[in-house]
């Protein structure tokens, strides 16, 4: 009975979530990528203003490396490490900073001006990590194998612009964005970054790279 | 001499109110970080350096066969953004039972969002060692450091400013971090006199401020010439009123390859005494060249070099050149760690005083399993050979050279 219920959660659930599958100019899949909608239909509901986002610090890393959030809502920076991090963003959509213990939170950050906020740690400087303000209710990150599932219902199909970000764009503050029409909810739509990427940073860090 | 002690009581008067409004005005963040190391361990039959011994392990027939190896408290306290005090304390049970700070500064490193500037003003380690990354200058891989290491934890402490301006990589999108780094410092003039008289041992028994380390009795401590310096060394003490300095380059590849090269000099007068203490300035200089690569995010290969010279006297009667290496590799599986180290040291004597042998040649094996059970608790097994041989055992009618092979069982707790 269980199992059935599961399969029908998803079936629900995939029949009503348009899946933008997001490539690069050689057509391979891209992780990673924040996409939203803009448009009066698409905007963000009362009820998601009212969440708290969270922008976690774990083992020396941002966690999630990339947060989209509505703008106007609050964001939470627990730190689950037992050290010192020293949260920063000099960000023209939001610069502010953060001294973070695990055992002293502290209260969350208001994000209103839409726009790219690029964070790091003053004692930890290979973290990194990046909180999407953005006008949209609809938005997601790119998995593995490059797809995002955005939720929908039927009253938000239409024209609308697609935004796409990625954080190895040579400008960050220059998302891409292209009109699209979503004709049914369980719509998949491809979309090909129109830009060469810059190279892959994959650093390689561990509890042996400094105390703090 | 009434009104300096008034004068200077009024000074630190106006300094604790000036310090108190100011930690009222500001948001003052502090933190304590501590760990505790228990150890049963096997004993060397040789009665151990610290207890002016002739032996190269750390524990003898005198140490517990179960106790405290090490404890070690160390704090951090935020007055604004970029200024912050730290400091470690220790505890060891060998010799005496000693307490004391092995750093204390206050450290200024403001945001930046290009080129990182930083400072730190106190007393604290230079940054030569990819092996003791750390709490409380710890290893995370062995329980005794290489004895290239262990030198500079017994003998070499910056007592001044150090300065570092860093090109770091994830702020300009790079794949490679580039530090400069420079420091003047006092106090650190008897560096060396360890290596004449006992060479390089591996071990982790660092050295706290104003400690004084015995030696064996050497029978050249004995002689005319070196009748003004003690049958010890105080390794942090200032003797000639010149500045040392250090220069360093640090650069790393994704985190993934890093370097470290450093040229110390303490500048040391070498015809400096000072008569009450009974310690010499040392003119000790050399170079120290550390890398590390992540073979894999499992695994890691670490080596560090060290070349240089130190010497005393007004004419140099003690002049030694010395060299150390450590190669170690690292591999972590599940909650293990297992890691090795291979190590050579040697001291070259080059002086003319017969009566003073000074060379010494140091090899090591350690091999070490450790298991960590939660956040808080690591528990791990040593083993370790030493292999020792000096030139001053003889006249003291000893073999040259003794060999050690000892175990090593640890429990850390860590808060």
């Amino acid at each position: 009975m269980k199992k059935i219920l599961i399969w029908l959660g998803f079936i629900c659930f995939s029949s009503q979530a348009l899946e933008v599958r997001v490539t690069d100019e050689q057509g391979n899949a891209i992780a990673g990528a924040a996409v939203w909608l803009v448009g009066s239909k698409w905007q963000a509901t009362d009820q998601q203003k009212a969440i708290v986002y969270s922008m976690g610090q774990k083992d020396r890393s941002f966690l999630p490396h990339t947060l989209v959030v509505p703008s106007g809502t609050l964001v939470d920076f627990p730190n689950f490490d037992s050290i010192l991090h020293h949260v920063y963003s000099f960000s023209k959509a939001k610069s502010f900073e953060l001294k973070l213990y695990r055992d002293k939170p502290l209260a969350p950050v208001s994000f209103t001006q839409p726009g790219v906020v690029e964070l790091g740690c003053n004692i930890h400087d290979w973290m990194l990590g990046y909180i999407l303000v953005v006008n949209s209710g609809v938005y997601g990150v790119s998995d593995e194998q490059g797809k995002v599932q955005l939720t929908l219902d039927s009253s938000q199909l239409g024209n609308v612009q697609l935004n796409v970000w990625h954080e190895r764009f040579e400008n960050l503050d220059s998302p891409e964005s292209k009109s699209i029409t979503i004709t049914q909810t369980s719509q998949i739509v491809h979309y090909q970054i129109q830009q060469p990427l810059l190279d892959k940073m994959e650093f390689l860090t561990d509890d042996t790279d400094e105390y703090e | 001499m009434i009104q300096t002690n008034m004068s200077k009581s009024v000074v630190i008067a106006v300094a604790l109110v000036q310090l108190s409004q100011f930690a009222q005005a500001q948001q003052v963040t502090a933190k304590l970080h501590g760990l505790v190391e228990f150890t049963a361990t096997t004993h060397s039959e040789e009665r151990a350096w610290l207890r002016k011994g002739w032996g190269v392990a750390r524990f003898d027939t005198d140490s517990d066969t179960f106790g405290i190896s090490r404890a070690v408290l160390s704090g951090r306290m935020d007055f604004s953004s970029a200024w912050s005090a730290h400091a470690v304390a220790h505890y060891v049970p060998d010799p005496d039972h000693k307490i004391g700070f092995t750093e204390a500064f206050i450290q200024y490193q403001p945001l930046a969002q290009g080129y990182q500037f930083s400072s730190r003003v106190g007393g604290f380690y230079p940054r030569m060692s990819l092996e003791n990354p750390a709490l409380g200058w710890s290893s995370p891989y062995t329980f005794s450091y290489s004895g290239l290491n262990a030198w500079l934890g017994e003998e070499v402490r910056t007592f001044g400013a150090e300065f570092e301006l860093k090109r770091a990589a994830r702020r300009f999108r790079s794949k490679h971090d580039v530090s400069l780094i420079g420091a003047l410092f006092k106090g650190n003039d008897p560096a060396g006199t360890l290596l004449a008289w006992r060479g390089f041992v591996p071990h982790d028994r660092q050295t706290v401020f104003n400690e004084r380390i015995a030696f064996a009795r050497v029978k050249a401590l004995y002689a005319r010439q070196l009748r003004f310096q003690g049958q010890y060394v105080e390794p942090f003490s200032e003797i000639d009123g010149r500045f040392g300095h250090y220069v360093g380059v640090h650069w790393s590849y994704l985190k993934r390859h890093s370097l470290r090269v450093y040229w110390y000099d303490n500048n040391g007068d070498p015809g400096a005494l000072n008569y009450v203490t009974k310690q010499y300035a040392w003119d000790s200089k050399f170079w120290s060249l550390a890398w590390r690569s992540k073979v894999s995010a499992e695994t890691q290969f670490i080596a560090q070099a060290l070349y240089g010279n130190t010497a005393m006297g007004p004419r140099r009667g003690v002049d030694n050149d010395f060299y150390s290496w450590y190669m170690m590799l690292s591999h972590t599986f599940g909650d293990y760690r297992i890691s090795g180290r291979v190590e050579q040291s040697k001291v070259m004597d080059k002086d003319s005083w017969t009566f003073d042998p000074n060379a010494s040649l140091t090899q090591g094996i350690t091999l070490n399993l450790s298991k960590t059970i939660s956040e808080a608790w690591q528990v791990g097994a040593e083993f370790q050979f030493i292999g020792y041989e000096a030139e001053s055992r003889p006249v003291a009618y000893l073999p040259l050279g003794l060999h050690e092979q000892l175990w090593r069982f640890s429990a850390q707790y860590q808060f």
